[in-house]
């Protein structure tokens, strides 16, 4: 109940946008070509050919922290570009609505490194480092611009396997940052199985008090299945493994994500549909973390959110 | 039921899509007679009902290395003892169409494309890529970058015809070749 109610107040007016984007997007739809991916979150080392145009929009829902209200909804439009049949590139515009309250627990003015029992403040890597953390935080904002480059070295469908390497560096006003990815993907049965998986490893600098910038690390890795079980439908999971380094050094927490992806691809469009939900094994690491960001085995802290939900919608040109 | 109706409102903006695109998805080409008087003009051609058998199943997939999905199978004979065998593989998001035309020899007199459904690839239907299989028999490699040159931008439907060639060479071997 609780979480159907976040998702309802999320979503709440979302209709309209995502109907007035679809409405769009289908007046060139109709003489389209498609390139898509059949998972939410992992990518496959599928690019578009030479000379095609790609748009993609995501919307991605990240909701519930240990306390009180955070519910956060990004939402990507993505320009891509086969440069040549191989190499991809691509524009991300990134911007989001983040509605927080009392998300945090509060550190004990009177005992530096652990919690004010019973006490929360509104905090998490989407609220503004100049924010009063006593108050509600209610903001759209555009956050940051980001270049995708992709180079596949071996095709999935000649080569035992698929490889290519991604890079994508991303300027924002609350943060920066660069992520590299090494991509794999594996097809079975005519192609109708699909495997992927994603090594990533990205360097932020985040924003802090005062114009300062900490900087952080993540190690991260993707892996999901898909089955193409009728025409145009693929269903699959996904699994996603995090690990954050403060400092890009000390190494804080490890937390892990599961669940389903729905995907649908046409000769013009395609959409993914996707859950995660965070599992209750998450381990934290550093002292911070175990004071701050573990709570009955999840993993909150600045980084992470129960619920994820993800759409995107691909058109391409 | 009331309180998912605004929150999965969203959710109905794909299928609204989806219904909206379905009617214009169809690319046919080549009807079965179009597909047979292309491959063999002038020719007269009688259906020969053929449901493969477990064996013949198991010997296709040893011989040509790709297994059969499909054990009923839509073949013509023609007056002069070749064979049009029209089959599917399997396209990105849908089956592909097409046919072949294997002489009496077990050689590959043609092949055509007769419905695409796909996003990108329709280089598969250019006469020169198509001549690349022409005779071709049973024992060809009917590998992609080796005989037989890929399409870049088009690998995933290069790759499924030829297979499918492959596969329906082993088939004409297994079944219908004289001993």
């Amino acid at each position: 109940m609780r979480f159907e109610n976040k998702v309802k107040k999320v979503y709440r007016g979302l209709g309209l946008k995502i109907s007035l984007f679809a409405i769009g997007v289908l007046g060139f739809a109709a003489s389209a070509f498609a390139h898509e991916s059949v998972f939410a979150w992992t990518y496959t080392t599928d690019l578009l050919p030479k000379g095609r145009w790609e748009i993609e929009h995501w919307t991605t829902a990240r909701l519930e922290k240990e306390h009180g209200t955070y519910n956060v909804v990004d939402f990507r439009e993505e320009f891509e570009y086969g440069v040549t049949d191989n190499f991809g590139v691509s524009l991300y515009l990134n911007h989001h609505d983040v509605n927080a309250k009392e998300s945090v627990p509060q550190e004990d003015p009177n005992n530096s490194g652990h919690r004010l029992p019973g006490s929360f403040e509104t905090g998490g890597e989407d609220i503004h480092a100049d924010h009063d953390p006593s108050l509600p935080f209610d903001s759209y904002h555009f956050e940051s611009v980001s270049v995708e480059l992709i180079y596949r070295i071996l095709s999935p469908y000649k080569d035992p396997i698929g490889l290519a390497l991604y890079l994508e560096p991303e300027f924002g006003d609350e943060e920066t940052e660069i992520e590299s990815k090494i991509l794999l993907q594996k097809n079975w049965l005519e192609d109708q199985l699909v495997w992927a998986l994603n090594l990533n490893y990205a360097l932020e600098f985040e924003k802090e008090e005062e114009g300062e910038y900490e900087r952080d690390a993540k190690f991260e890795w993707f892996t999901g299945l898909s089955y193409r079980f009728i025409s145009n439908w693929s269903f699959g999971l996904e699994f996603w493994n995090h690990h954050e380094f403060a400092d890009a050094t000390e190494h804080e927490h490890s937390a892990y994500f599961l669940g389903p992806t729905l995907h649908y691809g046409a000769k013009n469009w395609w959409a993914s549909l996707g859950f995660l939900h965070q599992l209750p094994i998450g381990q934290a690491i550093s002292e911070d973390n175990k004071e701050f960001a573990e709570h009955d085995g999840y993993i909150f802290g600045d980084e992470h959110e129960k619920y994820y939900i993800r759409l995107k919608i691909g058109i391409n040109f | 039921m009331k309180r998912f109706g605004k929150t999965l409102r969203w959710l109905t903006v794909p299928g609204i899509v989806i219904v909206m695109d379905a009617p214009s998805y169809a690319e046919v080409y080549l009807s079965v007679e179009q597909a047979q008087q292309v491959i063999f003009p002038g020719e007269g051609f009688s259906e020969i009902p053929l449901q493969l058998s477990s064996y013949q199943k198991a010997e296709i997939k040893k011989r040509s290395g790709i297994a059969v999905r499909d054990r009923g199978m839509r073949v013509w004979k023609t007056g002069k003892g070749d064979f049009l065998i029209v089959d599917t593989v399997l396209g990105k998001h849908e089956f592909i169409t097409y046919a072949v035309g294997i002489l009496s020899d077990g050689t590959v007199r043609q092949i055509e494309i007769m419905d695409y459904r796909e996003t990108y690839g329709y280089q598969i239907r250019d006469e020169v890529w198509r001549k690349q299989f022409v005779g071709k028999n049973a024992q060809s490699e009917l590998m992609l970058d080796k005989d037989i040159k890929n399409i870049s931008g088009a690998t995933l439907s290069c790759r499924h015809i030829t297979d499918g060639v492959k596969r329906l060479l082993a088939t004409y071997e297994t079944v219908f070749r004289k001993k």
